[in-house]
């Protein structure tokens, strides 16, 4: 009853410009109260005005400086996370489907996967050197796990009268794998890359900070020891957007191949 | 009884067997000399170097700092997790003031703002609790929120209608009935809180088992960063099983393999 008077009264179009508009509102006053705050005489240095970091992004855009940064952290995180990735799907679907691979595999892992990963960086940069490779090995490591783990109890969780109706309908193995459990594990394998892809850019940004030359980690070191704290607010708002642009792309995958099939599932994303 | 007991030793030896294989595998490239022993040092020397870490109390001092650390911010990160998602749940302008934080927080990597807290809150321990919590409340409020969304309606009507008042309906029909989803949201917590609290304490710190890790490895004393590592994983490794056994025991009308398989609960927005 009252959800109807509220509809009656306040149509869903105007209800839904005002909800945008209250979600705007805590931003706004965090950036108003930095202004306001950056403007005052006792200020510490590190409360800069949004409109100097507005500025700084713009003059850096301009120049190009941000972007090699951003181009060297996304090689990084993007190589790391295929690889991992790939590794993961790979051994999940293998220990899936071969019963060896999984009694090998699914304890070594569970029992690896409430350790941080990271812990292993410094030992992985002495072994691998403070290049890329080391940074791309380490986040692959850490993608590794949840990519693993979702990837296997998805395709276990297959409703098993699934497989045996496609048995049933003299479907072969290779056929039962493609089509049935591959498809039935896709939802939780993406899950899982999701879950992945939200450590590799801890996991990015812990490895640049720690030891790197460039990279949006580094820069973010590097301002700060140069107390140019415009352009470290510059490289956090990068690094944010770029996890976020990621985890975007993945969703947008994720509902191109999981339309139409499982549309409860997938139109959650 | 003897068969069971014969039981429960076969599954210790499933579990264990891949672990001790990688023990054998690592052994025989340290000691036939393929990998320098420096990089990848004995199992022996390893163990040594943890045993004598721990008995001079090194490790354990390191250990207690990290583990404070991560305990208190996931602390923090439970209570503000639980009540941000059951206002959100329950709360309609609230949820319309902090939802877009959250949608649009949600895969941004928060990690990078470690170094706007450094200068707000200094190098010690409290930016870096402040950072676990808020990296770890994310999932908790999350699963939070679809836990109570999920609550059937039928269940609070019934409870008002036996004249529940709000406090009694939100302790006895709201917080069970999330209670499984509530748990999932910290099992995925808990291990970003490590990762954190490790992290951090690798960039600038002169405790913690991170600081210990990063130390040992450059000043090549490769057996006690090994040693360190092994010190996070157990730290890693209890925790979960304390989580886990904590959920079994709260949320004891659902099956126990729900809680036991590792799979990480699936997190969308």
């Amino acid at each position: 009853m009252t959800a109807l008077r509220k509809s009656v009264a306040c149509p869903a179009r105007a209800r839904s410009t005002l909800r945008g508009l209250i979600g705007w509102t805590l931003p706004v006053l965090l950036l108003v109260a930095m202004q306001w705050a950056a403007g005052r005489h006792d200020a510490p240095r590190y409360v800069v005005a949004p409109t100097t970091i507005a500025a700084t992004i713009w003059h850096l855009l301009v120049s190009g400086e941000l972007y090699v940064d951003t181009v060297a952290s996304g090689i990084r995180s993007y190589s790391g996370f295929v690889l991992g990735a790939t590794f993961g799907v790979f051994i999940g679907l293998l220990s899936a489907v071969w019963r060896k691979a999984e009694a090998f595999f699914d304890p070594l892992v569970s029992t690896l996967y409430p350790v941080p990963k990271i812990a292993l960086l410094p030992v992985i940069i002495t072994w691998l050197g403070f290049g890329d490779i080391s940074k791309i090995a380490v986040i692959a490591v850490a993608v590794f796990f949840p990519t693993f783990i979702n990837t296997l109890y998805g395709a276990r969780a297959t409703p098993v009268r699934l497989i045996w109706a496609a048995r049933n309908m003299g479907a072969k193995r290779a056929y039962i794998f493609w089509h049935v459990v591959l498809p039935a594990a896709l939802p939780q394998i993406f899950t899982g890359l999701r879950t992945g892809l939200a450590l590799s850019f801890i996991v990015l940004f812990a490895a640049e900070m720690v030891g790197s030359h460039n990279g949006l980690g580094d820069l973010i070191m590097r301002s700060q020891d140069a107390m140019r704290y415009d352009w470290m607010y510059a490289a956090i708002l990068a690094i944010g957007l770029l996890g976020f642009i990621s985890d975007r792309i993945l969703l947008a995958v994720r509902r191109k191949l999981l339309a139409n099939k499982y549309s409860g599932e997938a139109n959650r994303g | 009884m003897a068969k069971n007991m014969l039981a429960a030793v076969r599954r210790t030896a499933a579990v264990l067997y891949p672990l001790v294989l990688l023990a054998i595998f690592w052994e025989v490239l340290s000691r036939t000399g393929l990998v320098s022993p420096r990089l990848m040092p004995s199992l022996g020397a390893i163990g040594t170097a943890f045993v004598k870490g721990v008995w001079s109390g090194e490790i354990i001092h390191h250990a207690s700092v990290s583990l404070l650390r991560a305990l208190s911010g996931f602390g923090i990160a439970i209570v503000a997790g639980i009540l941000l998602g059951v206002f959100m749940a329950r709360i309609r302008w609230f949820e319309q003031l902090v939802e877009p934080i959250f949608s649009f927080g949600y895969p941004v990597p928060k990690i990078a703002l470690y170094p706007v807290f450094i200068l707000i809150l200094g190098f010690g321990s409290s930016s870096k609790i402040a950072l676990i919590a808020l990296e770890c409340s994310f999932p908790i409020a999350v699963n939070t929120y679809f836990g109570i969304r999920a609550v059937a309606p039928r269940l609070i009507w019934s409870a008002n209608n036996m004249g529940a008042d709000p406090f009694r309906t939100f302790f006895r029909v709201l917080l069970p009935a999330a209670l499984p989803s509530i748990m999932s949201g910290i099992r995925v917590a808990l291990p970003l809180s490590l990762v954190v609290v490790i992290v951090t304490e690798m960039i600038g710190e002169s405790v913690g088992l991170g600081y210990y890790i990063s130390y040992a490895s450059a000043s090549f004393m490769y057996a006690s960063s090994y040693a360190g590592v092994i010190a996070v994983a157990i730290m890693g490794f209890v925790l979960d099983r304390i989580v886990i056994a904590i959920r079994n025991r709260l949320v004891f009308w659902e099956p126990k393999g729900a809680a036991q398989d590792s799979s990480p609960s699936p997190l969308e927005i």
